[in-house]
């Protein structure tokens, strides 16, 4: 059997540099564009048509605009959106309204019949709506940060208790620190790919902090287990190069078939144009991939500095 | 090492088929010309109204006064009966009292063809017509989900003359009584304005034996016999001995005070949010996911037994049978759990925890290779593969499963947080939550137990002891 020996400690500041580049593009991004929250979050309306034929997007927002008497609409068009009979001939366009307020139930139903009524020969159909008062938006918002912050202070205690043995608070921190990493990087992606912040975003990122977590412990339980052995005869980070070979491939592959079986939903998603579903698997790949790295290339060798430091110290 | 017998693979391959099998098509047989559901399939999954199409909607009062929670009460039954009204059974239905606020949700009907989900909605909270009419023909009768009859649609005198109207009526309530002979029995007093009182006063002198029906909108809620005439405005609608068949309970009494109150409410509710999804767009975004579904099980598969080969299959056998204690967790194939809406992000969850749950296999064979890589004998390899993995699957899997309770919590209709927030419809992510913790606890039960069954069990055949095939060298 071939054994993996990559240098892990020595190559850490290359690891740490790229975090910090990926994280500094996600930085500059965030200032460019700003924070997008989903109208989930702050209320305000989207309304979804299907159609054939020609349709000029600018031109039908002002139609919608004068319509509803609301201002700042923008429609937004997909071509060719396939159907569960495999059509694909019918056309998409999302009509987004401005101003963070909810769209009247009448206002929506005279806006359809002002439109069948404009583009008779083009059989428009409602397919989604979404309508959403912002005070109900801002409960929402502020029981998904709540929820964040219940999880996170359970993964913290969960943490403290399992890395009593492994190496006690610095080793809790630094996984800590990886899943911020892990966090920040889910967010960049949501960010540059303007993403409005949902609930998936909420769902992704708790999902990638409970993963992340038991990659980190792993490998912190192969150092432990490791460091008990050969304490006597190798230093701390030849002990880290070790143990992080020998986990090395079961953490690549099981984040390859979790990231296999997440990318397929995202394909498929975006063949089909399921903006709910390409939403939220696109952040989760990513996540996927930085959770796994996080654990091998930050949080492991954070960990051996540490220690490294506090041993030169004494 | 324990032997297992050599049957023993056979034996739990054929039961995760035999699940795999049942869970996807169901168990269904013919009682007459009834269809009995024995063994609920992928066909009977309640799907979320965003693959079915349906309509979410939070009605609040459109009024500035001040509104009690009595009157929110009444609100709601008059949503509650016009959902009833228009056959729809599957609905969720939540009050906030803090926010003033009722939250409906409910899918489109599969058969509707007419589409029309902002009618929908206005109908639902439309001012609710309250009536008491004399007699109590109707036009049709139709039995509801919960088996009881619906009459609708007054016919006949019963459609002519109309005694009251909702706004005659000052408030409906509840009371438990006691007569003469200590027996309890609920009942329920009406008060009517004083304008009202004569006009009663003079039907009720008319109808003595006969009934007067009450109806909310084209919904008969009631039909009580007039036992003698009433002139003082107050009424009350008694059933008999509480715990008699057909006698008011605590909840049905409460109900129908709802429904005449509501009948009698002084202010109009108003559409504050509201989503729709189309069924046709729901549809294809079904029949999107169940083809990742499969794609990313054969992907999956083709790995496992490429790079693991016998704990490889082994593991795709397991995984079969994980996703289909997955499916038979939200169809309710099992008596003891109860079907689960299931959604896009719900489908989701299943095949990512399909991906996730390749873990367990791949820390397994992953010991069993290294083991067999020191000289190990395939017996003892597999033993100590399988000891000293097992610490790290439950490691890795316990932060999923907190995370997972988490979701249910934040997005789950009532929980412990709603008690801060108010009661909500519950999101799409809830059901990820749940295919995700489900998805775990299968992945233990088939990674753990019934897939070391298995290697152990093949292990005993001549034939497959090869230590290439458990992931060792060629020899």
């Amino acid at each position: 059997m071939k054994k993996l020996r990559i240098k892990f400690y020595e190559n850490r500041k290359i690891f740490f540099m790229l975090s910090l580049a990926v994280i500094l593009i996600g930085v500059l991004f965030n200032v460019i564009f700003g924070t997008q929250l989903d109208i989930q979050f702050t209320g305000g309306a989207v309304i979804k048509y299907s159609y054939q034929g020609d349709l000029n997007p600018d031109e039908f927002a002002a139609f919608v605009s004068q319509q509803t008497g609301e201002g700042a609409v923008s429609a937004q068009i997909n071509q060719n959106v396939q159907n569960a009979g495999g059509v694909s001939d019918l056309n998409n366009v999302t009509v987004s309204f401005g101003g963070m307020k909810a769209l009247d139930l009448e206002k929506q139903k005279s806006l359809m019949s002002a439109i069948e009524s404009k583009y008779p020969s083009m059989s428009f159909e409602l397919i989604s709506s979404s309508s959403v008062n912002p005070s109900m938006g801002r409960t929402f918002f502020i029981k998904c940060l709540v929820a964040v912050a219940i999880a996170a202070v359970l993964l913290i205690i969960y943490i403290a208790i399992r890395f009593r043995k492994i190496g006690g608070a610095s080793a809790g921190l630094m996984a800590i620190v990886a899943l911020i990493h892990d966090v920040a990087i889910v967010y960049f992606v949501f960010i540059i790919f303007r993403i409005p912040l949902n609930d998936s975003f909420i769902a992704v990122v708790l999902t990638i902090l409970g993963y992340s977590v038991n990659d980190t412990i792993v490998i912190y339980d192969r150092i432990r287990e490791n460091n008990r052995l050969l304490k006597a005869k190798e230093s701390l980070p030849s002990i880290l190069n070790l143990s992080l070979n020998q986990v090395f491939s079961r953490s690549v592959y099981t984040s390859i078939t979790t990231f296999v079986a997440i990318t397929t939903v995202y394909v498929v998603g975006l063949l089909y144009n399921l903006p709910s579903i390409t939403t939220f698997a696109l952040p989760m790949m990513v996540g996927v991939v930085v959770g796994c790295y996080s654990s091998i290339c930050i949080a492991s060798p954070l960990f051996v500095m540490w220690q490294e430091k506090k041993a030169k110290n004494a | 090492m324990r032997r297992v017998k050599k049957p023993v693979f056979f034996i739990v391959a054929a039961i995760i088929l035999a699940l795999a099998i049942t869970a996807t098509l169901g168990v269904k047989g013919q009682n007459g010309d009834n269809d009995v559901i024995y063994l609920k399939g992928v066909e009977d999954i309640r799907w979320g109204i965003d693959i079915q199409g349906g309509v979410e909607a939070s009605f609040t009062p459109a009024t500035d006064e001040e509104v009690t929670n009595a009157q929110i009460d009444a609100a709601e039954a008059i949503v509650e009966s016009r959902l009833i009204g228009n056959n729809i059974t599957d609905y969720e239905l939540y009050t906030d009292y803090g926010a003033k606020r009722i939250i409906v949700r409910f899918p489109w009907q599969s058969g509707e063809s007419d589409y029309n989900p902002e009618e929908a909605i206005e109908e639902i909270s439309a001012t609710a017509l309250l009536t008491f009419r004399e007699g109590n023909e109707h036009e049709s009768e139709s039995v509801d989900a919960n088996g009881a009859v619906v009459y609708r649609t007054p016919a006949g005198t019963t459609a002519e003359t109309v005694i009251l109207q909702g706004n005659d009526i000052e408030s409906a309530e509840p009371q438990l009584t006691q007569d003469d002979e200590g027996n309890l029995e609920y009942v329920i007093l009406l008060h009517m304005t004083s304008e009202a009182a004569d006009k009663f006063a003079e039907a009720t002198a008319r109808l003595v034996g006969k009934t007067i029906s009450i109806w909310m909108d084209d919904l008969m809620i009631s039909a009580p016999t007039v036992r003698q005439a009433i002139s003082n405005g107050e009424a009350m609608i008694t059933s008999g001995q509480a715990g008699s068949a057909g006698a008011f309970t605590a909840a049905s009494a409460s109900e129908l005070a709802n429904k005449i109150n509501a009948g009698a409410l002084p202010f109009a509710l108003k559409t504050e949010s509201f989503s729709t999804v189309s069924p046709t767009l729901g549809l294809s975004s079904l029949s999107a996911m169940a083809l990742a579904g499969i794609i990313a099980f054969i992907l999956i598969a083709i790995f496992m037994i490429l790079k693991f080969r016998l704990p490889g299959a082994v593991a795709v056998l397991c995984l079969l049978g994980q996703t289909a204690l997955s499916l038979a967790a939200v169809s309710g194939y099992f008596r003891f759990i109860n079907s689960f809406t299931l959604t896009l992000p719900g489908i989701a969850g299943i095949i990512l925890s399909i991906g996730m749950g390749v873990d367990c296999h791949i820390i397994t064979a992953s010991r069993i290779k290294e083991e067999l890589s020191l000289g190990k004998t395939i017996d003892s390899a597999l033993q100590s593969g399988f000891k000293n993995s097992i610490s790290a699957i439950i490691d890795g899997n316990i932060t999923v499963v907190i995370v997972a309770i988490i979701l249910m919590l934040v997005f789950g209709p009532t929980n412990i947080l709603s008690a801060i927030f108010g009661a909500s419809t519950t999101g799409a992510i809830y059901s990820f939550g749940y295919t995700l913790l489900v998805g775990i606890v299968g992945n233990f039960l088939m990674g753990v137990i019934a897939s070391r069954l298995m290697l152990k069990s093949l292990s005993g055949f001549k034939g497959l002891r090869k230590k290439w095939l458990f992931g060792g060298e060629r020899k």
